[in-house]
């Protein structure tokens, strides 16, 4: 080695080292800065404006209908004509409610102060409230606020006392039906469980359709809602009150998942509804091949245009079949969403009066006329009593409602231990109590939060 | 030569045939998507399945294009896809051949330290990364995406790159440097055509990569002026009905720009072809 | 580190030590100048990827090492702690999600590059077309994988999928592909192989173009076979550019993620859950960073003891100890 080696090596070394330093220095600084206080973060948008001045906040929300459907451009211009001085500037959210969060996680502890106003899933408030990524409306707005909605909604949105989301639409489980099949066959339209499956197999029997009910069995969030539906009939649910314990193993759980089981063995669902979520549901009923649908209040206008729909004029709606020897209706699942305000957003007084008027006559009225289930009261009860009200929204007040156990912090991980496991049963790879004794224990593992 | 293509002439049928498979693997899934992009949203569900669409529409394309401005994203796409290219090209080539020709000490560390970063899962590595944009302030830009692309494109392009380096003759390198021909003249003039095959290969994937990036799209750039592609494609429909002939239509658009770019260079592929088997 | 580097003195050493003593001298001053340039050549890049990369990688060691909790204001770290790997390890999801992983990597990248050297081969064959030949292979490449998994999903469909029409039209019933467990692994590995196999060709496919074509005609006068000449001089002269194919589809193959999340969503039940899947839910669903980050460190370490055991294996003789 003679002193000529020696050189180019300090050097590079020194060269490298000095990198990793600036490497190193940068996310120092970095994680200090996560550390700090929410303040020092929104800086994008400069003074916390007095309510006054022109304002500019950012609403993040999905699509609220598909393609020239989408009324979030209309809402957004009728607010401002109201609130001149308020600009709501859109940002499009991902399609998928995963994905959707995923961002909304980034974001938001990442400092972001923007988006500022967010519309998230009903099932977030226990998650974004224990984790501080939405701000607690109720010590904003006033108890009179949130009893105008429409009863339970409010509760759902509650966690450890504080209301995080304000309830904007809500979405709930229906059965469509083929009524020219049903007339042809001299079939009643089902309202028990059993009598839905008798019919479903006695009219693919007959061929005159290809499947009789599909439904969300695929292992994914739906087929938590799908499942409620059937426990709620069968009288049971999957935590007790305060969240500590699974009771998903019980005899309801076993009666609502051995039904679910038999549609598929009895051939009154094909068994491909174990892949379905809502759009192969849909897909296969408005191509006029199935049935009965079982799916939210959007699969009625998209039954009734000519464009995607097969069967525009040949479908019925009704409320979700119960166990038979039970009374009344079914059980719905509560689906639908929240708007919530960014923990560091510097406009909150402007974001509280978007989010007043969303929850106001005017746009719940919009909503509801875009065929969306308004969550105001008064709205409701008007749209529920008219007889020209897109149909779900007259029958929604009908349903008995289930919400799903969202109340706990650690709900993403308590539904994955529902859903895999009811998808297993339904596939046949375990066996109905298997499936059972299993989801138990990784619901107690995921309440207590584990993986 | 002659003696070897009549030894040939009968093999030459069995690649012919193999032409067929390979075609028929690469196209029969490629037909389906493109016919599906042909047909009403009806006609998608429909039982037996329309093996060509009746009728056949052009309501999809119409849809991604007006309604859903897909134009926006597309000109994202190729501004941050183009950018991310050259610049992984040019360093990369220049670290690849470092690494591939010339005797540095520790490349093995390098190149151990360039997979272990490659290799890391792109879902851990979004958060943090969102961070350090946002205290650097470049969310919402096209250098948002195009700097952590180039970042994260490097070590495969210099892997390949200095594979490709380490295959080419040494001699006409060494002639030049005897003549005394600078370093970076050799890297451009002797070196570089050579090399024209690999560059090639990891330009193509390089542009691949980055016109299908979806999760550092979605997450660094929110703003609608600043998104691409996939992004794009996954605001499409509702949370509950995905428009899938839009999203086809969207999709067979945005495999074009691949075919341009394959077309558009195969000459100098060709010619770094045949130059690749002249050099032996 | 070190002991690798070891490697490389070792290389250039023996050949400056047959030479005679003022030739050394001289080649040492110019292996000292080349060396220089090949820091001046390759750290701008390595800056560039430093910069943007160390941080993020190292972020996520810390929290997989950290009682983490994600709130409004960043990650709050309470102290160091083995918990989220020994968590790990006692789920049955991770045991599942890795072994699920391993076998379908290795599985799904041996078909790939079997078939990817094939379509290589052949293309190295043609005279002409090569052009769109590449052209064509790239498609499926460069389709957004998010949107080859809907395209997928929608043929595997079980009721109106055209491959379930197709296999039940030839008699052998309607099977639900991607609701039972084994086929929809198979199905997954499929869709992937489609998608991929191109990007094995393309590797070689240029690699076997830069192969010295003077060894070909030698051997061709001397009488092989075109099966023998592949095995005999093709394939271990390819052995360089064939062992990058292979790692970096590893690489991608072990942290698969969009083609599971849109076609399966992991499922059935849970079966075709990656790793990558297991470690989006738990960060991103459950908001659970710590056992997230350690699903992703423990994969990455994993995938590059692998790695590193392919190239040892697969490299040595070629490269003589140099990766």
């Amino acid at each position: 080695m003679n002193s000529d080696r020696v050189e180019p090596k300090a050097r590079t070394w020194r060269r490298r080292s000095g990198k990793y330093a600036v490497a190193l220095a940068t996310s120092s600084f970095i994680l200090a800065a996560c550390g700090s206080s929410a303040s020092s973060s929104s800086s994008s948008s400069g003074t916390t404006a007095a309510s006054s001045g022109p304002q500019t906040i950012t609403w993040w929300s999905s699509p609220l209908g598909a393609g020239a459907a989408d009324i979030r451009a209309k809402l957004i211009s009728t607010f401002e004509k109201a609130y001149p001085n308020i600009t709501v500037k859109l940002v499009s959210a991902p399609t998928n409610t995963d994905t959707n969060r995923a961002q909304l996680t980034t974001q938001i502890s990442g400092g972001s102060a923007s988006p500022d106003v967010f519309m998230g899933d009903v099932i977030w408030p226990a998650q974004f409230g224990a984790h501080g990524l939405a701000l607690p409306l109720s010590k904003y707005l006033p108890s009179s606020y949130w009893s105008q909605f429409a009863p339970g909604l409010v509760q759902g949105a509650t966690y450890k006392g504080q209301i995080y989301g304000s309830p904007m639409f809500e979405d709930q489980g229906f059965l469509f039906y083929r009524k020219d099949l049903l007339q042809a066959a001299n079939l009643p339209v089902p309202t028990t469980w059993q009598q839905l499956e008798q019919e479903a197999v006695q009219l693919v029997k007959a061929g005159s359709v290809q499947n009789g009910f599909v439904w969300e069995g695929n292992s994914y969030e739906g087929l938590t809602c799908n499942f409620m539906e059937y426990l709620g009939s069968a009288g049971g649910n999957v935590v007790n009150s305060g969240y500590t314990q699974s009771t998903i193993n019980s005899a309801a759980g076993q009666k609502a998942l051995t039904f679910m089981r038999s549609l598929i063995t009895s051939g009154a669902s094909p068994a491909s509804v174990t892949t379905m979520q809502e759009p192969q549901a849909e897909s296969t009923f408005v191509a006029g091949n199935a049935a009965f649908l079982r799916n939210w209040s959007y699969a009625w206008s998209d039954s009734q245009t000519t464009a995607g729909s097969a069967v525009v004029g040949k479908v019925g709606v009704t409320a979700l079949p119960t166990f038979a020897g039970q009374s009344g209706t079914g059980y719905a699942n509560i689906g639908g969403w929240n708007l919530y305000v960014n923990p560091h957003s510097a406009h909150v007084s402007a974001d509280l009066t978007f989010i007043k008027w969303m929850a106001g006559t005017t746009a719940q009225t919009m909503l509801a006329n875009a065929s969306f289930i308004p969550t105001l009261q008064s709205v409701r009860q008007q749209f529920a009593n008219s007889t020209t009200a897109p149909p779900p929204l007259q029958i929604a007040a009908k349903e008995n409602l289930i919400p799903r156990p969202s109340g706990s912090p650690n709900y993403a991980a308590v539904s994955q231990a529902i859903y895999t496991n009811v998808n297993s049963a339904l596939t046949g790879s375990s066996s109905v109590s298997a499936a059972l004794t299993s989801a138990a224990s990784q619901m107690n593992s995921a309440l207590g939060g584990g993986l | 030569m002659r003696v070897a293509r009549v030894g040939w002439r009968r093999y030459l049928n069995g690649v012919n045939f193999g032409v067929v498979v390979v075609i028929l693997f690469v196209m029969l899934p490629i037909y389906w998507l493109v016919i599906s992009s042909l047909k009403q949203p009806a006609a998608l569900g429909a039982t037996p399945p329309q093996f060509f669409p009746n009728p056949l529409s052009l309501t999809n394309y119409r849809d991604a294009f007006s309604t859903y401005g897909f134009g926006v994203y597309f000109r994202n796409s190729v501004v941050v896809t183009i950018a991310t290219t050259i610049l992984v090209l040019f360093f990369g080539s220049l670290a690849g051949y470092g690494l591939g020709r010339l005797p540095m000490r520790g490349k093995s560390t390098i190149l151990i330290t360039l997979l272990i970063i490659s290799l890391f899962p792109g879902i851990a590595v979004v958060p943090p990364l969102y961070l350090l944009e946002r205290t650097v302030g470049i969310l919402n830009s096209y250098q948002a995406l195009i700097i952590p692309y180039t970042a994260f494109n490097l070590p495969f392009a210099i892997w390949i790159l200095r594979n490709y380096f380490q295959g080419i003759p040494k001699e006409m390198e060494e002639t030049g440097r005897i003549d005394g021909a600078s370093p970076w003249r050799i890297y451009w003039s002797i070196v570089m055509p050579q090399a024209l095959p690999g560059l090639f290969t990891a330009g193509v994937f390089t542009f691949t990569a980055a016109w299908t990036e979806f999760l550092m799209a979605l997450t660094f750039n929110n703003s609608n002026s600043f998104r691409t592609i996939p992004v794009g494609i996954a605001l499409f429909g509702t949370p509950f009905n995905i428009p899938y002939g839009t999203i086809f239509a969207a999709s067979v658009v945005a495999v074009i720009p691949i075919g341009i770019l394959v077309f558009v260079f195969r000459k100098s592929v060709v010619s770094g072809l045949t130059s690749g088997s002249v050099k032996g | 580190m070190a002991v690798v580097e070891v490697a490389d003195e070792a290389k250039v050493d023996p050949s400056a030590k047959q030479k005679p003593k003022v030739n050394k001298q001289f080649r040492d001053r110019n292996q000292i100048m080349l060396a220089r340039l090949g820091w001046r050549f390759t750290t701008p890049a390595l800056v560039i990827v430093g910069a943007i990369t160390i941080f993020p990688v190292v972020f996520s060691i810390v929290l997989s090492l950290s009682n983490v909790n994600i709130t409004g204001n960043g990650f709050q770290l309470q102290g160091f702690t083995f918990s989220n790997y020994s968590l790990l390890i006692h789920s049955s999801e991770w045991r599942y999600s890795l072994g699920f992983t391993v076998f379908y990597t290795f599985v799904s990248v041996f078909i790939e590059v079997v078939l990817g050297t094939a379509f290589a081969v052949l293309m190295e064959r043609l005279s002409k077309g090569r052009g769109p030949m590449m052209a064509l292979l790239l498609l499926p490449w460069s389709i957004i994988t998010v949107i080859s998994a809907e395209l997928w999903q929608y043929v595997y469909q079980g009721t109106y999928g055209v491959l379930q029409y197709l296999i039940n039209s030839v008699g052998f019933g309607k099977p639900v592909i991607l609701g039972t467990p084994t086929p929809a692994i198979i199905a997954m590995m499929a869709a992937d192989i489609w998608k991929t196999t191109p990007f094995v060709s393309v590797i070689v496919l240029a690699g076997l173009v830069m192969l010295p074509s003077d060894v070909f005609e030698a051997a061709s006068v001397d009488g092989c076979t075109p099966w023998q000449s592949f095995w005999k001089i093709t394939f271990p002269l390819l052995r360089p550019t064939l062992s990058i194919a292979v790692l970096f589809r590893i690489l991608q193959a072990f942290g698969v993620f969009d083609l599971p999340f849109v076609l399966t969503s992991g499922g059935p039940g849970t079966s075709t859950t990656s790793l990558a899947i297991l470690g989006y839910k738990v960060m991103f669903d459950n908001l659970q960073f710590g056992p997230g980050s350690a699903v992703a460190v423990s994969a990455t370490l994993l995938v590059l003891i692998g790695c590193l055991a392919f190239l040892r294996a697969f490299r040595t003789q070629v490269n003589g100890g140099d990766l």
